[in-house]
């Protein structure tokens, strides 16, 4: 693709747009342009956003290569406390 | 020696039941109180407040929280807060709350807060409407904010926490892109605490930044948003005024 609909940089910023709109509501997540690839990290609720998130890249960046490094939020409990004299 | 749990960002949604509660059972064995720093659904709708609501009722520390952007986003943030105060959550809004841990008065004044960005970078209340009512907006909350600490000053309490969501100070952004440092926080409500005065400032939004801060007038501030602290929550012994004097 040429021109503006084709330009990355205005795709990856459409993708964000649908993350925060969509059913994820994400804003927490970095999306970036590195060469001809887009690479995704943040951390995000669960399982189930990760999938839809990369399913939703995958759709919106299509003839793309999409780099992700998404983790899913920990829930354990702390093994410490930080102390504040 | 106060003990406080405290999370930000859990963003619950319908297939979130049960994630954190395993975690917010062991409560009771190392915290005195929870505190909740906002972005707790991910829309802000009742269905999602229902959620959190089940995951937090019952639990056997009194649990105060604030709301987030994200709670605001359906429009409906008195429904979310009444879902929340049904399960026993104190809900803050420009208010205070004084709780009873072991016998040792701790006060809790929060806000949501807002943007505007920080000294020499920051929103200025000029030009068009909508840019006014922005920073009027972030200049209110932190009004609020000051309120509810000086309320606290007259109930006589040994140790005072300000929970926000938007950040107080741009310590705690740090590995979030500059460029939306005034979406993620504002020196208003930093001025606030230091003039109301606090003894830990606790926030969440900043999914990147960093869990240390301090503001210019010696408050320390922590970052607790899930992915940054890694956990369901984090736990801070905070030492009241008279423990330190009976060390002296």
């Amino acid at each position: 693709m040429t021109g503006p609909a084709g330009n990355i940089e205005y795709r990856v910023a459409h993708l964000r747009e649908r993350l925060a709109a969509e059913e994820l509501g994400e804003l927490g997540v970095r999306v970036e342009v590195r060469g001809q690839a887009v690479v995704i990290t943040g951390t995000v609720p669960s399982a189930e956003c990760r999938d839809i998130l990369l399913r939703t890249a995958r759709e919106e960046l299509a003839d793309l290569a999409v780099h992700s490094d998404v983790v899913v939020a920990e829930n354990t409990s702390p093994d410490h406390a930080e102390e504040l004299p | 020696m106060i003990r406080v749990a405290a999370v930000g960002d859990i963003h619950m949604g319908a297939e979130s039941q049960g994630v954190l509660r395993p975690a917010f059972d062991t409560l009771p064995d190392c915290a005195d109180l929870l505190l909740l720093a906002g972005d707790l659904t991910r829309h802000g709708t009742p269905e999602e407040a229902r959620v959190v609501a089940r995951e937090v009722k019952g639990l056997a520390v009194p649990v105060v929280a604030v709301l987030g952007n994200h709670d605001h986003h359906d429009d409906q943030p008195e429904k979310v807060t009444g879902i929340l105060q049904d399960a026993d959550v104190t809900v803050l809004e420009g208010q205070s709350t004084v709780l009873d841990c072991a016998g040792t008065r701790v006060g809790v004044a929060g806000t949501k807060g807002f943007g505007g960005g920080f000294v020499g970078r920051s929103a200025g209340e000029f030009g068009e409407p909508l840019m006014k009512e922005f920073v009027r907006y972030s200049r209110r909350c932190a009004d609020g904010l000051r309120g509810a600490l000086d309320e606290l000053r007259e109930r006589d309490c040994e140790a005072r926490i300000a929970l926000t969501h938007f950040s107080p100070v741009a310590d705690t952004l740090a590995g979030e892109p500059l460029e939306i440092y005034p979406f993620l926080g504002s020196y208003l409500l930093a001025e606030a605490i230091d003039t109301g005065g606090a003894d830990l400032s606790v926030h969440g939004h900043a999914h990147m930044g960093t869990e240390h801060g301090m503001t210019a007038g010696g408050v320390r501030v922590r970052n607790v948003a899930q992915p940054v602290i890694r956990r369901a929550f984090n736990v801070y012994q905070l030492h009241t005024a008279d423990e330190g004097a009976a060390r002296v």
